[in-house]
């Protein structure tokens, strides 16, 4: 029997936790926040009430504004999709973007497009929201006045002048990693113009290790492609590769593939510091510093030299840890040599990726599980140059600085004071989407175009190239990085129209215009997936170098890409900040992630507020105690504590790229924690709701033994769903009145399979864009009134110190068919369609909340304020046309994103044919990268929906309610060791 | 009961009543003004939707044009003649590329009810409501000279008007527009058989 907790709250029962755990709305969650008590409150309005009158109350006049010149081939109310690409962290994920009457409103993937296969991630579907986003810059600024893009002209034809008879010798021009065809041929034709000049690549989270491993382990400038679904083993060392990896939608996507099947699973081991999503997948975790993977690899690579593997010059030597897991993983590699991969993460040392290269190839794994792929003309970011354009700033050798995208003042390495040196160029020139802590270093700030408003091209790892379509004129009159570069090559305007066509010319060949407007429309180049190199004879003698590597004494900090902002280019999105960060359940905020026994060594509770240190600065953060973090090591996100970032991004969270320097970006050895005294408010969504200990999430391992909550049953897994009695010794289950028959129409239903499930949290984004939902705040989440219509919930089992198992469960409303939600509404504001939904009539509900308090699932979500009464003009073009704006005092929840299933019914109607299963998606079912949720109509004997109900591992959430969800569930399945789970 | 307690219960239902009575009004009474309302009850949201006003774009439009240049999934015109109704040499093309069947020639005749049936009327002989009541020239499409126009020129004209009439590329698909030229076809035929029969 497994106990599952998803907090260290209710695991030592607190009397803080058991405060909120009875309660369906947290204490004061009806109060306003300014502690305004609800019966002033009511006084207060009935004043204002009185006294406003009538005058303001008139319906408000609507024109109708129609097309002059209507577009070919669009009706409005009828949405468009355009094939589109969003450059993403040296990556290319191939988009299809929804676009209402001209305006994107929606990011879904190409199905075309080896990236993403029809799926996306968080950082995708809140590209909308960045594009829309009311604080982005508007017009050119020459310090801080008003100016225009004929004016820069002017401006930049004076310098140009100058800098073509220095050829370039003074000019610096910091750009971000980019696999832009284009941009790589203009920067080419820069420097032709101005030899001297320095082009430097920088991005805080570069990669770059990566790069600079497999270029000492193979003499190649190449970066991996992995195959996971090939894989049988795979081995994780310290690499979040589900969630933080450019490729990880792809990866996502192979590693469930691979899962899908109980009887073939692969299994997922993974050596980490800091508790991510891909250490909750694993099938067996080792929880050891960041610092230890190192010598950790070399034991790895000494036990697998033992079994017989070719490591030539490995003599011992390394970290153990566990002999036990250390032999048990080995032993897998070598029996499955060839169908096994070892993954090592970003923030580790060049001479890990190295070795792990080595590894792979020794092990059989290169050319099978990983392939190598030329990085071509891609410019990827080095701290060294980085470093040395500081050197020549602070020199003053830099006349003219140009600074394009990126963020340099606020993420550089603090040891290089970026800001600072900077400052000492004559000219200093930014472009950039927000008036941002660079632009505070620039005289010049210059407005970027957005990628939804520009043409651009990428190209994706593994080789596929393709086109970025702008889906709208650039809003606030902003340039793109490739016109930038015109302009600054030649000082001369150019359309980046033609620039990306002039780059394809040569690569299409003849019939271009054909080509390049399939292209267009397919989203990416047929053919251009490059063909995979295989590893150029890697390097043995890098695993040896490992043994340079001393065992950590003491604390470590590791800097972490965060889950939600990334490094802080995602940090005014509302969206992405009130996305609980899926491991922590952290919104609003980042930590200091600390493990449990360090935190009871140090006296250290959560929300206490400790000094970082590390030689001489230091950082205050606020800690949070978080199960499974290594003994050892202090995790720390990225992307935080920004102070011009915009109205949601300023002041959240902690800086910890203060403590971050050129020779520590991964992660800094040496570390001090000390109590700063006083404690930070820290928003966490875990403890809310909780489920009182019932049969909620159900594992079993591939031999069949179960773990789940009330334990010891789950032989009956297969028939709960469909028994009469609820299962377990329940009395027969009988409705108290007729229960309805669903025999006409499509009846629809959803599976979620938790074996699936990464968690990575792309539905909750995706479901936010479709369905209009506000972002409440971080002083609303603390009151527990988010408003997200599907919630991801985590429950851990085991000691905290080394949780045994931890899994995930995204919860969106269950539709039942008796509806206990529905028995209590007064007004019938939430009523049972004809199709088996269970919906919403806002108009009529008068927000008594019975209905959530009524509702066993706890999905539904209530209006406390009107969250949406003030929404900016601009972010009122992000919203679904499709979808109501919910007032205050109005209860709401998922809909089976009702105005698609209606759009899927009447174009097969219209069409006059049958609707083919599949044509009714959901935002979630979409966006899914692992291809975890099924929805479907469960009339259709053929459906997917159907097959996946009538899995042995399909469950209901606490069917024996009698309330009959039509979201079922399908258990999650592990496949440990035998070795390791005796 | 005491005057006091008369008063305060009065004055109850007077306000109780008062939405009922404002309700009652907004039905009733006769004003210039746009109707009261009590609840908003979300009828005016705050998003962008088709048809309506924007104060953010400089011409009052929610509705943005396509991108010069850009193609939407699913509207890539491999073939041009069947979007443009001309062969390569910009010449109209004499038959339909589109083969005529059943269920083109129904598509046809419900586009044409609705979109060309105000003008052309049912028969096609250019007396629909319009052109009676509002007396707007209207070409009889049975008339000989446009029996003897080629395919390709009805394609033409309905895509991109003529005279007086409008262009209707915008509401009207390349192939809705190919299935009205069968369906105009169609008419003209059983005139034709028409005449032929009242000859006889």
């Amino acid at each position: 029997m497994t106990d599952y907790w998803r907090s260290l709250g209710e695991l030592e029962g607190s009397p803080e936790f058991e405060a909120v755990r009875h309660r369906e709305f947290l204490e004061g969650a009806a109060d306003t926040p300014d502690g305004i008590s609800r019966r002033t409150m009511l006084g207060l309005m009935g004043a204002s009430l009185s006294l406003s009158g009538l005058a303001a109350c008139r319906r408000p006049v609507e024109k109708i504004v129609p097309y002059v010149q209507a577009p070919e081939d669009m009706l409005p109310g009828i949405p468009q999709r355009y094939a589109t690409t969003m450059p993403f962290r040296g990556n290319a994920l191939g988009l299809l973007v929804v676009s209402n009457e001209g305006r994107p409103t929606k990011i879904e993937g190409n199905e075309l497009h080896p990236a993403t296969q029809g799926a996306s991630n968080a950082f995708a579907q809140n590209a909308i929201y960045e594009l829309y986003d009311p604080d982005r810059s508007r017009v050119v600024l020459q310090g801080g006045a008003e100016k225009t893009w004929a004016d820069f002209l002017t401006y930049w034809k004076t310098l140009h002048a100058e800098h073509v008879a220095d050829a370039g010798a003074g000019l610096a021009i910091v750009t971000e990693p980019s696999t832009s065809p284009t941009e790589a041929r203009l920067v080419t034709l820069l420097k032709q113009r101005f030899s001297q000049a320095r082009v430097v690549t920088w991005a805080p989270l570069g990669n770059e290790n990566r790069q600079a491993g497999l270029r000492a382990a193979t003499g190649a400038e190449i970066e991996p492609v992995y195959a996971l679904d090939q894989a049988r083993v795979i081995l994780s060392l310290d690499g979040d590769f589900l969630q933080d990896d450019p490729d990880a939608i792809r990866m996502t996507r192979a590693y469930s593939a691979g899962r899908r099947d109980p009887a073939a699973m692969n299994r997922l081991y993974v050596a980490e510091s800091t508790l991510s999503i891909t250490g909750i997948a694993a099938d067996h975790r080792l929880a050891i510093p960041s610092g230890a993977i190192a010598g950790f690899t070399l034991a790895l690579a000494t036990e697998l030299g033992k079994l017989g593997v070719s490591v030539a010059g490995v003599s011992g030597g390394g970290t153990v840890f566990d002999a036990k897991w250390l032999s048990a993983v080995a032993k897998d590699l070598k029996a499955n040599a060839g169908t096994s991969v070892i993954i090592a993460g970003a923030q580790q040392p060049p001479e890990v990726h190295a070795a792990v290269a080595a590894l792979n190839a020794a092990l059989g794994n290169a050319g099978k599980t990983v392939s190598y792929a030329s990085a071509g003309t891609a410019a990827r970011s080095r701290v060294a140059d980085l470093q040395a354009l500081a050197g020549d700033l602070k020199a003053g050798k830099i006349k003219t600085l140009v600074m394009l995208g990126g963020n340099p003042a606020y993420d550089a390495p603090a040891d290089l004071d970026f800001a600072t040196v900077a400052a000492k160029a004559a000219n200093r020139i930014r472009v950039g989407l927000f008036v941002d802590e660079t632009s505070a270093v620039a005289d010049w700030h210059l407005p970027q175009a957005h990628f939804l408003e520009s043409w651009g091209d990428a190209r994706a790892i593994g080789g596929p190239l393709s086109v970025i379509q702008p889906l709208i004129e650039p809003l606030f009159a902003g340039h793109s990085v490739i016109e930038v570069l015109a302009l600054l090559e030649s000082a001369e305007e150019k359309p980046g129209y033609d620039l990306v066509r002039e780059t394809w010319k040569p690569v299409l060949g003849g019939d271009f215009d054909k080509r390049w407007e399939k292209t267009l429309h397919d989203g990416v180049l047929a053919g251009s997936e490059l063909a995979a190199q295989s590893l150029p004879a890697a390097d043995m003698s890098t695993i040896a170098k490992l043994a340079s590597f001393k065992a950590p004494q003491g604390l470590e900090l590791v800097f972490l890409p965060s889950s939600v902002v990334y490094d802080g280019s995602a940090s005014n999105s509302a969206w992405m900040q009130e996305l609980p960060e899926p491991v922590s359940k952290l919104t609003w905020d980042n930590a200091a992630l600390i493990s449990k026994t360090d935190a009871d060594g140090l006296g250290i509770h959560d929300g206490d507020l400790v000094t970082l240190a590390l030689g001489d600065k230091s950082i205050s953060a606020a800690a949070l105690v978080l199960p499974g973090q290594a003994v050892g090591s202090v995790g720390i996100a990225l992307g935080y504590g920004r102070t011009a970032a915009g109205r949601a991004g300023n002041g959240v969270g902690f800086n910890a790229y203060l403590l971050r320097t050129t020779k520590t970006l991964g992660f800094a050895s040496g570390l001090t924690v000390t109590k700063a005294g006083g404690t930070h408010v820290l928003a966490v969504t875990h403890e809310h709701w909780s489920q009182e200990g019932r049969d909620i999430v159900r594992e079993k391992d591939v031999a069949g033994h179960g773990h789940s909550a009330a334990g010891g049953h789950d032989e009956h897994d297969a028939h709960d769903a469909h028994d009469e009695h609820g299962g377990h010794g329940h009395p027969p289950l009988v409705s108290p009145w007729p229960e309805r028959t669903y025999e006409e129409g499509p009846q629809w239903a959803m599976t979620i399979d938790l074996n699936s499930c990464v968690g990575c949290n792309a539905c909750v984004i995706a479901c936010q864009s479709e369905n209009n939902i506000p972002s409440v705040g971080k002083d609303q989440v603390t009151r527990g009134r988010e408003m997200h219509w599907i919630r991801i919930d985590r429950y851990f089992s085991g000691r905290p110190e080394a949780p045994e198992s931890i899994v995930f469960q995204p919860v969106p409303c269950m539709h039942c068919e008796n509806a206990p939600c529905e028995q209590v509404c007064p007004v019938a504001a939430t009523v049972h369609g004809e199709t088996g939904l269970n919906e919403m009539v806002y108009n009529r509900c008068i927000g008594t909340r019975y209905c959530s308090n009524n509702c066993p699932y706890k999905v539904r979500r209530f209006n406390f304020y009107n969250f949406t009464k003030d929404t900016p003009e601009t972010l009122q073009m992000a919203y679904n046309p499709d979808v109501t704006v919910r007032a205050r005092g109005v209860m709401e929840k998922c809909s089976y994103c009702v105005q698609r299933l209606t759009r899927a019914t009447r174009d097969a109607k219209l069409g006059n044919r049958d609707m083919q299963d599949g044509e009714a998606r959901t935002a979630c079912q979409q966006a899914c990268p692992a291809q975890a949720i099924e929805f479907g109509d469960i009339r259709d004997p053929k459906s997917r929906v159907t097959a996946s109900k009538a899995s042995p591992r399909r469950y209901d959430l606490l069917a024996e309610l009698n309330s009959k969800p039509r979201t079922s569930y399908l258990s999650r399945v592990r496949n440990p060791n035998p070795e390791l789970s005796a | 009961m005491s005057a006091r307690a008369t008063k305060a219960v009065v004055a109850l239902v007077l306000a109780a009543a008062a939405p009922t009575v404002l309700q009652g009004c907004m039905r009733v009474c006769s004003s210039s003004e746009p109707p009261v309302l009590i609840n908003f009850s979300m009828f005016n949201q705050p998003k962008y939707k088709a048809q309506a006003a924007s104060a953010f774009f400089y011409d009052g439009k929610t509705m943005r044009q396509p991108v010069a240049g850009t193609i939407a999934r699913g509207h890539l015109h491999e073939d041009l003649a069947l979007v443009t109704g001309m062969d390569p040499d910009g010449k109209p093309l004499a038959t339909s590329p589109v083969a005529t069947d059943d269920a083109l020639l129904a598509r046809g005749a419900d586009r044409y009810g609705i979109y060309c049936q105000p003008c052309h009327d049912e028969r096609g002989e250019g007396k629909g409501v319009l052109s009676e009541r509002a007396k707007v020239p209207t070409a009889n499409l049975l008339d000989p000279k446009f029996v003897a126009y080629s395919d390709g020129q009805i394609f033409d004209t309905i895509t991109n008007g003529k005279g007086l009439m409008a262009s209707y590329k915008y509401p009207l698909v390349a192939h809705d527009r190919w299935a009205i030229v069968a369906h105009v076809r169609g008419m003209q035929k059983k005139n034709a058989e028409q005449q032929q029969e009242a000859a006889k």
